[in-house]
């Protein structure tokens, strides 16, 4: 414990103060090098704390952290070493959640509206209130729904969540009698899932075994940046690169990722499809396809030649379905030459690429991210990327694209018995979202209306189509800032009649309330818990609450409930109520909740009782670390990991109409003719309907769409590139100041400040230089921004992050707070609502163009 | 005596700025004030281009320019026997002689007649603070006052001091201790068998700014972004 202090030398020149403050001070030497030298004091141990498992919900990476406590107060945030998911590391953005938790621009008790006016510019008049009276006005609304048969006319909003989740989003309303839970999944990442359920029948996230990979693509993804696992991939990049493993990323702009790959392909925005059946062919042509997986020739022979179309019956699948039918019906003419023309990488590149590629497989993969497919006509796009690692074999193989192994959790106790008449029929109405009509499938798991269309719903309430909901609880989520074309859902929610808005800070949505209901942190405030998949491994994680809540806050998947479940008893509606005291009782003891923080702490232990009670692991189906009970489970710091992957457990056995991986989709076929068949028309209308160009048999399989953009190129010549933030907590983070200060960790970006990003040439073009204000103008918005000219971008495009632009939320993501003056400007007041509607998926990339001028 | 150093692995940083965030956090910085700090450089031309990201942070210089130009007697800013450069705030000044004479613009200085952290001493922040404890700020860290100012005081300077109330308690500085990457080795040049000894005696490394005569101890090895 030793630090220096000044060993004084005596007789040492002794500079006065008044030379000390001019130049002669400055340039004075020293005499001896010893003169500034000092030797070692006592240094007292560092303060005692300790450090506390929670875990992070700031992306869908969910990793498993530790909260250093201090006296009570969370001081320093580090991965748990614990995890084998993310292995101890933790990503920048972790550090913020600290100052999301102090942070004093937090509601700090519940505010009722006094202004019942709404809109943009009306003031709302938010005065203090006690929860009791809070819970009260919202269950005084609920009891008038009950009361006039009207219950569907409730609507439940939710953002992010954690494992509790299903308690307010499905039972909730559920029991009050309303089909309406909508959550946020479609503006997240719908699209992405689409490709892997169609060609393998996974809806979900794949993980990426990248330490025994060879060769990596990174597609429309920047996991260095933002989801998935970023504080595994901060890690694992460096060891790749220092291993040799190759890394080519493809992405519009240059990104973090980017900056850390071998090769950067700056495909055109949209025009991914292009580049994947350029790539699809070639690995073909050259005979480079996986023989294991995807089978052969009868003869053993390449008879793939360009142009030339193949007899089906000369080749023989073995763990895949239809190469042949994608070959004729679409990759036969899909050259390098042809692609180079469309997508703007060049021939060889592409050639090069992937050959290299496929002569790395099966240790090679291709890794997915939104960027590719979360385009208007981008399903296809998801399907082509995904299925290159279907034609070389890497699906579900070491070092390629995997699942994961998730725990088997228990479900939230089925609400059914305590819907009464009322609520069994109102639940059966129609929803908000328009989910299942004919021009949103919304084909999620293969289903017609399987999945949410988030940002419709703001259409449906403008358009009181089917109906004009009445009573809103939003929870952990922004829609009026998360959701592209924001000034619809300004207007939308000032339509609603009566808003409870369950969230930590005044954000852009809550300006619509008429009760704020101040949230819970999640990472220190309340338990949290849910399961992700990583570095071939799953974790699932409970935290318990690490530190008193610094407001007057609660949480709402938990306590709210439990309040308005009391309210709603004392106004004679009990049945709420009776579902949570029967079925949430404490699994070990047999207890009954009494209050919303035991009906918290019993919700988490019957969910993850499956795997801290040994006499449950194996009945469900269990695999990994297992514990004596909950005690156990939570003193081992309430984390749980997966044995290791079980590699080529899917082959010939994946949850496809021919459990195969389908280049051809017989999965798409049916669910697409289903939908078709319930709005009694064609595959190819229904195509059509959602913006695609596809006739006949390419509706099943993965092929080229022109993008579908936005904007005529002579009023809007620059397409727009849409970027996400390594600091942004998933547009949660701009009210910290750390985010502000490292804002220009974001290649190209500013401090404090949003910057668009144009290449010089343009620039030069348009007459603006650096540091110039400009007007970002799009079809249906317009937009504020500070110009940077960068060179990580293709002429004719411009590129800005998300996470900029809040006039709410706080005094710093805010320039000026009161005057709802936002810090330059949300992508999403410029980015027009339009959709993969297959999948429902919200279209956010190469979806629209803009103009720039000076402001 | 250990002399203490640092290498920065170019090829495993990933440019997540976690070591300077955290750096705000260990050691109470405001903002606006960077003791680990960045360089990025976004070179060449569509699309050959590379982006070149480089962490800074005190050189802890053997020949410290700051040292020399510290007026002060004794000296404010100091080299410890441990070869850190050390900045005692009481002996302070703040005529900013250091930081006029540091070539890597590290040193920042707390304005005279100016609060640190201004925005946390009134109103709701300060009654957060109150609220659940700390000092100025509700995250405040105690450790930092350990050995220096846990929060300086206007009209003195403040740099990075390579965490040394952790190294005094056998801790790395703090954001070695959080890099995602591990891209940080700290550790004794003294000592021919620590690891920072080993890795510059095996591979190519560089200082910044070599000309300036400084001899820094913070040394860079590998290459952010490296194209085919």
């Amino acid at each position: 414990m030793k630090i220096t202090r000044r060993r004084f030398i005596e007789g040492s020149i002794v500079a006065g103060i008044a030379t000390a403050i001019g130049l002669e001070g400055r340039r004075r030497r020293l005499d001896t090098l010893e003169e500034g030298v000092e030797t070692s004091v006592e240094v007292k141990p560092l303060v005692k704390g300790e450090w506390k498992p929670t875990g992070c919900l700031g992306c869908t990476s969910w990793c498993a952290q530790e909260a250093y406590i201090v006296d009570g107060r969370a001081i320093k945030i580090r991965g748990n070493k614990n995890s084998k998911v993310n292995r101890g590391y933790t990503c920048p953005r972790s550090h913020l959640s600290l100052q999301q938790i102090y942070d004093p621009d937090r509601i700090k008790q519940p505010m009722k509206r006094t202004n019942f006016k709404k809109g943009i510019s009306e003031d709302p008049g938010f005065v203090p209130i006690s929860w009791d009276e809070a819970m009260d006005m919202l269950a005084d609304k609920i009891m008038e729904l009950r009361k006039n048969d009207e219950t569907h006319k409730f609507m439940l909003f939710r953002g992010r969540y954690t494992n509790a989740r299903d308690l307010v989003y499905s039972s909730v309303p559920k029991i009050i009698g309303s089909p309406n839970n909508i959550s946020h999944s479609s503006i997240c990442a719908e699209a992405e899932k689409f490709g892997p359920y169609y060609t393998q029948g996974y809806w979900n996230y794949r993980d990426y075994d990248v330490e025994n990979t060879k060769y990596m693509i990174c597609w429309g993804a920047d996991p260095l940046c933002s989801n998935r696992q970023v504080s595994h991939y901060l890690n694992a990049f460096g060891e790749m690169l220092r291993d040799g493993v190759k890394i080519v990323t493809i992405d519009p702009k240059y990104s973090n990722t980017a900056a850390k790959s071998h090769v950067w392909m700056p495909v055109k925005p949209g025009e991914d499809g292009a580049l994947a059946m350029a790539m699809a062919h070639v690995i073909l042509a050259e005979g480079l396809w996986s023989r294991e997986f995807a089978g052969d020739f009868k003869d053993g022979k390449n008879h793939f030649v360009a142009g030339k179309t193949v007899d089906q019956d000369t080749f023989e699948e073995n763990h895949t379905y239809g190469v042949i039918k994608w070959w004729n019906l679409e990759l036969k003419d899909r050259t390098p030459e042809w692609a180079e023309a469309v997508c703007g990488v060049d021939a060889a590149t592409i050639r090069k690429v992937a050959v290299e590629f496929a002569k790395a497989a099966p240790y090679a993969l291709v890794f997915m991210g939104g960027g590719s497919n979360m385009q208007v006509r981008g399903g296809y796009n998801s399907m082509a990327v995904h299925a290159l690692n279907g034609l070389v074999g890497s699906i579900d193989h070491q070092g390629g694209a995997i699942t994961g192994r998730s725990p088997k959790l228990n479900s939230i106790p089925d609400p059914d018995d305590y819907m009464d008449e009322m609520a069994q029929k109102n639940s059966k109405m129609k929803k908000m979202d328009h989910r299942g009509t004919k021009e949103f499938p919304a084909l999620k798991d293969g289903k017609s209306g399987g999945g949410v269309v988030t940002n419709r719903v703001a259409d449906g309430i403008l358009m009181e189509d089917p109906y004009l909901p009445k009573v809103v609880i939003g929870y952990f989520n922004n829609f009026n800032y998360s959701c592209p074309q924001t000034d619809r859902w300004n207007k939308a929610m000032s339509k609603i009649e009566f808003f409870a808005h369950c969230v930590t800070n005044y954000s852009e949505m809550s300006h619509f309330a008429d009760l704020l209901l101040p949230s819970t942190h999640h990472m220190m405030e309340q338990m949290s818990s849910v399961a992700q998949k990583g570095n071939t491994y799953t974790h699932l994680w409970v935290s318990n609450r690490v530190i008193n809540p610094v407001y007057d806050v609660k949480n709402p998947e938990t306590e709210v409930v439990w309040l308005l479940a009391e309210k709603l008893a004392e106004k004679g509606f009990k049945n709420m109520m009776e579902y949570l005291k029967d079925n949430f009782k404490d699994p070990e003891t047999g207890k009954e909740p009494t209050n919303g923080i035991e009906l918290e702490l019993y919700t988490y232990k019957i969910l993850t009782e499956p795997v801290w009670n040994p006499a449950k692991y194996e009945e469900k189906g269990n695999n990994g670390d297992k514990f004596k009970d909950w005690n156990d489970f939570m003193e081992k710091g309430g984390l749980w990991n997966s044995d290791p992957y079980k590699y080529k457990n899917l082959w010939s056995n994946m949850p496809t109409e021919t459990q195969k991986f389908e280049f051809y989709s017989e999965t798409l076929k049916k669910a697409l003719e289903g939908h078709a068949e319930k709005h009694n028309t064609t595959v190819d209308d229904i195509l059509a309907t959602c913006k695609y160009t596809a006739e006949g048999e390419h509706a099943f399989i993965p092929h080229y769409e022109e993008p579908y953009m936005e904007g005529d190129k002579e009023q809007f010549p620059l397409a727009f590139i849409e970027g996400k933030s390594r600091l942004a907590r998933e547009g949660r983070s701009g009210n910290c100041s750390w985010f502000q200060e490292f804002k220009d960790s974001d290649p190209g970006d500013i401090k404090w400040g949003d910057a668009i990003k144009i290449n010089p040439e343009d620039a030069a073009k348009l007459g603006l230089k650096d540091g110039d204000t400009v007007k970002i103008i799009s079809p249906v918005g317009e937009g504020i921004a500070t110009l940077k000219t960068w060179v990580g971008l293709r002429p004719g495009t411009v590129a800005k992050t998300y996470g900029q632009g809040h006039w709410a939320y706080g005094h710093i993501a805010a320039e000026d707070f009161e005057n709802k003056i936002a810090r330059g400007s949300n992508n999403n007041d410029v980015m027009p609502a339009d959709y993969e509607r297959l999948s429902g998926s919200t279209a956010f990339y190469g979806s629209f163009r803009v103009r720039i001028e000076k402001a | 005596m250990a002399k203490f150093g640092m290498i920065i692995d170019l090829e495993k940083c990933a440019g997540c700025t976690a070591c300077s965030i955290a750096c705000k956090n260990e050691n109470n910085v405001p903002d606006e004030f960077y003791w680990s700090h960045y360089i990025t450089e976004t070179k060449g031309e569509f699309p050959n281009v590379t982006y070149q990201y480089i962490s800074t942070l005190c050189n802890h210089c053997t020949n410290a320019p700051c040292v020399e130009a510290c007026p002060v007697d004794p000296k404010a800013m100091y080299k410890a026997e441990n070869g850190m450069t050390l900045h005692n705030a009481e002996r302070c000044i703040g005529c900013r002689a250091c930081e006029n004479a540091c070539p890597y613009g590290v040193i920042y200085y707390n304005e005279r007649g100016k609060e640190v952290f201004e925005e946390w001493r009134s109103g709701e922040a300060k009654a957060l603070t109150e609220k659940v404890g700390g000092e100025v700020i509700p995250y405040y860290n105690p450790d930092r006052a350990l050995t220096y100012d846990g929060i300086r005081r206007e009209n003195v300077v403040e740099k990075c001091n390579f965490c040394d109330h952790r190294v005094a308690n056998d801790e790395e500085p703090y954001c070695v201790d959080v890099c995602p990457a591990n891209a940080r080795i700290f550790g004794d040049l003294d000592d021919p068998n620590s690891e920072i000894s080993k890795v510059l005696k095996e591979k190519q490394h560089f200082v910044l700014q070599p000309k300036a005569g400084t001899e820094p101890n913070v040394f860079y090895i590998n290459k952010f972004d490296e194209k085919e």
